[in-house]
């Protein structure tokens, strides 16, 4: 549900990471705070187990600057992988005004990664959303180990409707900023299209 | 303001900000919030400024989704309004027509029960003005000042993103 607020005059949009447990959604928002400088960001809200693993989300919202005097702010939400916390995918999906879908490469967890998209597709269509066209991106993360598969072979499997792929290390911060991109721009496109 | 977006125009949030003012002043609040279901703030009025309020507003709109989730667990249809008791200071939060809420920092010494009957009346005048700006909106489909903005802009902004 994208929020225009025309008095403060501010666009905000939410975009949420989405994929199997220890995919790098965390790390793609923890890259992403790090790199972004202290007056465009708040503050990285995890709200994890002891052991880190996400219980119900990171949120990290950042501010983009203006366009046309309207100030840009994307809110960005992980959701937590593991399957049995579906409830708590629902309902962070709530509002959202686009998906990034992020893949481990690793062959043993190709798996967990059809799982998830089949869950991502099945809890957006309860919300009211259509996999097929809200604004949507892919990332194969984890390129970087032994055994990553081939990115075309992954495609394969996971491409839902030719939308945009990248290749990713998100613990280097490869590819992270590229899908966080093209993310928001299919949503302001969207936003542009709505008008 | 269409199912999947809202906007607000300067004639309803100033309806908003006057009743969100009055609650300030009745509580003594520190801060009063009305923000969406998904989690941003729509009218902040307070005098907190050390409060980050987007998140208090993503916490707060996660905080009545889970509890929904509670309640349909033990099949309750909705909890609609949840109270936070701190040492010094307590939050008051409750659902508005499904996609708002309103949001209460209170002082923890304040009587419960005044916080819960002027936050219940400001609901629903809260509820009047948002029926009123969605009927509205679903008349008016289109907004003149829309930020109609070209490839070349939305490149530049995308350029922000990072260091």
């Amino acid at each position: 549900m994208t929020f225009i607020n025309y008095v403060a005059r501010e666009i905000n949009c939410k975009i949420v990471y989405y994929g199997p447990g220890l995919g790098g959604k965390t790390t793609n928002l923890q890259y992403v705070y790090r790199i972004t400088s202290p007056e465009n960001k708040g503050k990285l809200i995890s709200l994890a187990t002891e052991t880190e693993r996400t219980l119900f989300f990171d949120f990290l919202p950042i501010d983009l600057g203006q366009i046309r005097g309207f100030r840009t702010r994307f809110h960005l939400y992980t959701v937590p992988g593991q399957v049995f916390y579906d409830s708590s995918r629902k309902l962070i999906l709530k509002g959202v005004d686009g998906v990034v879908f992020v893949a481990d490469s690793q062959e043993e967890r190709m798996d967990a990664n059809l799982e998830s998209l089949s869950n991502l597709a099945q809890n957006l269509k309860e919300q009211g959303f259509d996999l097929g066209s809200i604004p949507y991106v892919l990332q194969l993360n984890k390129r970087d180990l032994p055994s990553a598969m081939p990115a075309k072979e992954l495609q394969q499997q996971l491409l839902v409707r030719g939308e945009p792929v990248f290749e990713a290390i998100a613990t280097q911060g490869v590819g992270v900023l590229d899908t966080l991109k093209a993310v928001a721009r299919q949503v302001l496109v969207e936003l542009r299209k709505s008008a | 303001m269409s199912l999947n977006n809202f906007n607000l125009q300067e004639r309803e949030s100033r309806r908003i900000k006057a009743i969100l003012a009055r609650l300030h002043k009745e509580l003594r609040a520190e801060l009063v919030l009305l923000i969406s279901r998904n989690g941003q703030p729509v009218v902040i009025t307070g005098t907190d400024k050390n409060t980050d309020c987007t998140a208090l507003a993503s916490l707060a709109a996660a905080n009545l989704a889970a509890t929904d989730g509670l309640a349909n667990v033990v099949g309750e249809k909705e909890f609609s309004v949840l109270v936070h008791q701190g040492r010094r200071h307590s939050l008051f939060i409750s659902d508005l027509l499904k996609r708002f809420s309103l949001v209460v920092v209170f002082d923890a010494t304040a009587s419960l029960g005044l916080v819960r009957y002027r936050c219940k009346r400001t609901g629903f005048l809260l509820e009047d003005v948002i029926r009123s700006f969605q009927q509205g909106a679903e008349k008016a489909k289109a907004v003149p000042d829309y930020p109609d903005f070209s490839d070349e802009e939305l490149e530049e902004l995308l350029g922000n993103i990072g260091p």
